[in-house]
């Protein structure tokens, strides 16, 4: 297919998926903070600015370290190319030019979220239901998936477009891991096992989860669902073989392609790694390592399958 | 006279570029007044040259680079004769400017282009220069060139490529593309077809366009202009060193104006912006120097 | 007739394609017209609201994309069907394949030829040379078969004696073909049973009958399966649903210009398994447009370096440039003379009278007869600055009469055509609306027609005005297989 529609397809993934999983970032930081002490809290945003690369920009802003106002920036900020709001801009801007390659179901999908965000009251919304706010953003996100799954042809639009979800997915659970991680770890039982409910709930995995584990909240138990399980669909592990599950029938003639090799090579290393390894060891360093690993992948993507895309800014020549 | 030519053209550019596509009018015409004896085209990353002769007559050569690349060199050479040009003798009158067949024939080069359009002031400027001669075209076409090649200041710097005529006109002052483009909007406003001659010219510089007393020397590409003159053929006459059209002057192509025949032009995608050098060297061939 | 759809119906001092002057229904269109009067206002609206939800559903695509730049209009489609008959039909389509014919081979001999018809005098020479369409770049470029106006929409309109004649030519990228295929479709799903009691040529293989034109003009070096793709400005493009409709219908690649890329002269499309050779472009772009190097410098929808690759003979490009020359309204005037010349036959299918007005005659009886006559500039298009005599005002008239004498190559003037009526429905009844008519010809290696063609309604009382920016609309365009077809 043409290099520029695979890679708008490829983006219109991503970044639907990224304003799917920032919200739940912000609910997940949000909810776990409701009743701490103030210090902890400020400490709580600014890491999760830190793991979203968003805190130089939010520094430029100058404005206190509260949730409305971080939230506010993160969700709604249209000048934040990071926000959830910049994000399904722009997968609405992927989806546009590539609007033949995609059914009209994914399209109005994509177009409701847009029009309803426009249509609310977001000021009022991030002071008094920001958690109304943030399930709009996860429901109508559903609601996208759902379309591309039910109304797409299975073809190689299809597979960039997953692709780009799946990378972008893998990324984000890291992140979503290690935003609350340091503090999980050391707090005391009780508490602890609040926050990874909240964890679990903010990734639509709790009921998974007690499916796989019951009551138990071992800390190492949610780890493992989330980093390495082969049947959540939000978990590491599951986003890393969907996405070599795409490349492989995206270059079906070669089993040797630079994404395969090195996207299996990430797959293989979580699916051969113990949960009490990863623990004993440093667990954020390990998240990091996932997370250059995913990027690796995302650009043999594009260096295997967008290299020959459109290239650049004209320039003209003129010389006597 | 036997000259060797050789243009060159580096494009330079500080992170590398990709796609590059050009076109390229450096090769002197083959017509009455010159014959080329050979010509051949470089580039550097190298390419696959196309040619071909445009609209006008003139050889084009076409080529691109695609992959990425920091700096593009074309070079092209060539070999030409030129041959003494007859003195004008044809007195037509301003009559024959007229007639119908003479004014279908030469269309192109009586209506307005994009570099030759003046409007009514330059209409009347070019009146007021030919109010003395007459009924004359010869002398209405000689009052046009002297007007400009002694009324107008060779100032590189004055002006730019693409440069509206009427600015040109205001400033009164500019480069050899500036002159002939002067030269053609008044003949033309006075129904004299007028066309614009991209070339080399064989000269100490520019401005003088004396011939220099070595045998080689760095010039920049020339611009002059030849007039249709009824039962006299095209004319040359190069405003910018008031003088006729000589055996130092070896024409690339013409057209309506410099658009038409313009060197090099291309586009290139990339980041980056480009540094341009351009060099012309022209070579007297001594075995011609002693036939002379 | 008491029935409640015609009732009212005037045929005025027009002719109307259905009811002859006596108010008896034509013999072609009388299973139609009885199919009509069987169906109650309720039934009528019925199907209405059904061609409706048709439409919506395929105009989400045509408003979606305009929702940016302006209200994108959808073309509304008449419920009642332009029928033509068979003998009617051959006599046109022996017309407009003599007129296509003609007007490609003048393109050719312009091009690529020895500019005959300018030396023997048929066409004046600053006639071309002058036109906004003339492009010198497209001169020694070979075209397969002569095919340069590969696809030609011929607009039509009949008098008020029901002859047709050729208000129109497009040769450069007519449009509207697709609403040819999509009103036949919801033709057929609205007034299936009015539909299935006629032997109508169909129109849905348009997309093979072009695709194999654009492979017939593939270079010779391509082979058997020439890579054929339509290139198209973007998604901006108010045309963008037709550019997207007529690569699905032909099961092509949709591509932009940034999607193909030059190499060694050599026309290529960058795909997700690298560049692939690409050997025909059906390019609904401009022609100023379509490379950088040579034409338009400012241009970012075309290709750079195309126009060596067709110089090349490695690509061909359809329609081929420069075909604009041929088709604005100065040189209109010279298509008859231009069939008499090629062809030695006469011409099949008449102009409107049309005056020139550099011909001092010509100029000084148009200039007594400016409130009766239609005054068109030469190079405007879509009816800007037009004088309409009839319903002018003395001031205008005057204005008019300056210019022409002040710039007498820059006007034409024609006769007014009192363009046919066709009854159309206007809420529960029928009443009479003016229509023209655009066949699509497409020329490769033989010049067929699309059986019909895009008949344009103006929708407004009185309007003359088809166009869809101004309130037109259309109707599906029936060709009957045979003249008898009486239902």
């Amino acid at each position: 297919m043409l290099a520029r529609l695979a890679e708008n397809l490829f983006w219109a993934g991503r970044y639907a998926e990224r304003a799917d999983d920032t919200a739940r970032l912000v609910d997940v930081t949000y909810h776990s903070l409701l009743g701490t002490a103030d210090a902890d809290e400020e400490r709580s945003w600014e890491e999760l600015l830190d793991v979203l690369h968003q805190t130089a920009a939010y520094a430029e802003r100058d404005q206190a370290m509260v949730p409305q106002q971080v939230i506010r920036f993160l969700i709604t900020d249209r000048d934040n190319p990071g926000s959830v709001v910049s994000s399904i801009g722009h997968a609405r801007q992927n989806v546009r030019s590539v609007r033949e390659h995609v059914s009209t179901e994914v399209w109005e999908a994509i177009n409701a979220i847009e029009l309803e965000l426009q249509g609310r009251d977001i000021a009022a919304d991030v002071d008094e239901r920001p958690y109304e706010l943030l399930s709009l953003v996860k429901q109508r996100s559903q609601t996208i998936a759902g379309a591309i799954t039910e109304t797409m042809p299975r073809d190689d639009g299809w597979r960039f477009l997953i692709l780009g979800r799946m990378l972008e997915r893998a990324e984000m659970t890291c992140r979503l891991l290690s935003v609350r991680l340091g503090q999980l770890l050391a707090r005391s039982a009780t508490p602890a096992f609040h926050d990874w409910l909240t964890v679990l709930k903010s990734a639509s995995a709790l009921e998974a989860y007690r499916k796989s584990y019951r009551t138990s909240m071992e800390p190492s138990h949610v780890v493992e669902f989330l980093l390495l399980s082969p049947e959540f669909p939000r978990s590491v592990f599951f986003a890393l073989t969907s996405a070599e599950h795409q490349l492989v029938r995206l270059s079906p003639d070669s089993d040797q392609t630079w994404p395969r090799r090195r996207v299996g090579r990430l797959r293989s290393e979580l699916e051969f790694s113990s949960v009490d390894e990863l623990l004993a060891a440093d667990l954020y360093e390990f998240l990091d390592h996932v997370t250059e690993g995913v990027h690796g992948v995302a650009e043999a993507v594009a260096a295997t399958y967008f290299r020959h895309g459109p290239a650049g800014m004209l320039h003209l020549i003129e010389a006597s | 006279m036997r000259f060797d030519i050789r243009y060159r053209t580096v494009f330079s550019y500080e992170q590398p570029v990709v796609e590059s596509q050009n076109v390229l009018r450096a090769c002197p015409a083959s017509d009455q007044h010159q014959q080329v004896l050979h010509y051949d085209v470089r580039t550097t990353p190298s390419s696959r040259v196309f040619s071909y002769f445009d609209h006008w007559g003139t050889r084009v050569d076409a080529f691109g680079v695609r992959l990425p690349h920091d700096h593009l060199e074309v070079e092209a050479t060539a070999s030409v004769e030129t041959l003494p040009r007859q003195p004008m003798t044809a007195s037509p009158s301003r009559e024959d400017l007229l007639d119908d067949w003479f004014r279908d024939q030469h269309l192109e080069f009586l209506e307005k282009s994009p570099h030759a359009n003046g409007g009514p002031q330059v209409a009347a400027e070019a009146r007021e220069a030919t109010k003395d001669v007459g009924d004359d075209v010869v002398g209405m076409i000689l009052a046009l060139h002297r007007h400009i090649a002694t009324g107008f200041e060779y100032r590189p710097g004055a002006t730019y490529v693409g440069v509206d005529v009427e600015e040109v006109f205001a400033a009164r002052a500019g480069v050899c593309q500036d002159f002939a483009h002067a030269v053609i909007a008044m003949a033309r406003a006075l129904s004299i077809p007028a066309r614009y001659v991209s070339g080399y010219l064989f000269a100490t510089d520019d401005a003088e366009g004396a011939d220099p007393d070595v045998d080689e020397v760095e010039v920049s590409t020339h611009a002059w202009v030849e007039f249709a003159v009824p039962y006299g053929g095209w004319w040359a006459l190069d405003p910018t060193n008031r003088q006729e059209g000589s055996v130092r002057h070896i024409k690339i192509g013409h057209g309506r104006d410099y658009d038409d025949v313009a060197p090099l032009r291309g586009v290139y995608l990339g980041p980056a912006e480009h540094d341009l050098d351009v060099s012309v060297t022209i070579r007297r061939t001594a075995q011609q120097q002693q036939q002379q | 007739m008491g029935e409640p759809l015609f009732s009212g119906y005037d045929v005025g001092q027009f002719f109307d394609e259905v009811m002859a002057a006596d108010g008896q229904v034509r013999p072609h269109y009388r299973a139609v017209v009885d199919r009509l009067r069987a169906l109650s206002p309720e039934e009528l609206a019925r199907r209405e609201s059904l061609r409706n939800a048709i439409f919506r559903s395929q105009g989400i695509t045509f408003t979606v994309y305009g929702e940016q730049e302006g209200v994108e209009r959808t073309f509304p489609m008449d419920l009642v069907p332009r029928v033509i008959p068979a003998d009617e039909w051959a006599m046109l389509e022996g017309g407009l394949v003599q007129r296509v014919t003609a007007l490609n081979r003048f393109l050719e001999d312009l091009y690529v030829g020895e500019q005959a018809a300018i030396r023997d005098g048929i066409v004046p020479r600053w006639l071309v040379t002058s036109g906004d369409g003339y492009q010198r770049e497209a001169f020694g470029i070979q075209v397969p078969h002569g095919a340069r106006a590969l696809v030609a929409g011929i607009d039509l309109v009949r008098d008020d004696a029901g002859i047709y004649r050729v208000l129109e030519d497009n040769l450069r990228n007519p449009s509207g073909i697709s609403y040819v295929l999509e009103n036949r479709a919801a033709m057929t799903r609205v007034l299936p049973r009015v539909f299935a009691r006629h032997e109508v040529l169909p129109v849905d293989h348009y997309g093979a009958m072009l695709l194999r034109a654009l492979r017939s003009v593939a270079p010779p070096a391509a082979g058997d399966q020439p890579t054929v793709v339509v290139l198209t400005p973007g998604v901006f493009n108010s045309a963008y649903f037709e550019h997207a409709f007529l690569a699905r219908q032909m099961g092509v690649e949709l591509v932009e210009g940034a999607d193909l890329v030059v190499d060694e002269h050599v026309v290529s499309m960058r795909t997700t398994r690298g560049l692939r050779r690409v050997d025909v472009i059906y390019r609904r772009i401009d022609d100023d447009f379509l490379d950088p190097v040579v034409l338009r410098a400012d241009s970012s929808l075309g290709v750079p370096g195309l126009l060596s690759a067709l110089r090349s003979g490695n690509v061909t490009v359809a329609n081929a440039i420069g075909n604009g020359v041929a088709d604005d309204k100065a040189f209109y005037a010279f298509v008859p003379d231009l069939i008499r010349y090629y062809l030695g036959e006469e011409p099949v299918l008449p102009n409107v009278e049309t005056y020139l007005l550099w011909d001092a005659d010509q100029r000084a009886e148009v200039l007594d007869r400016l409130h009766e006559l239609v005054v068109k500039p030469v190079t405007a298009s879509g009816g800007y600055g037009m004088l309409i005599g009839p319903d002018a005002d003395e001031s205008e008239i005057e204005a008019f009469r300056k210019q022409i004498t002040d710039d007498p190559r820059g006007y034409i003037a024609q006769e007014v055509v009192q363009l046919s009526r066709h009854p159309t429905l206007v809420g529960d009844r029928l009443a009479g609306r003016h229509v023209d008519l655009r066949p699509f010809v497409i020329s490769g290696e033989t010049v067929e027609v699309v059986p019909g063609g895009l008949t344009r309604v103006a929708l407004r009382e009185g309007s003359l005005v088809v166009n869809s920016s101004q309130g037109g609309g259309s109707k599906d365009t029936w060709v009957l297989a045979d003249s008898g077809s009486e239902g």
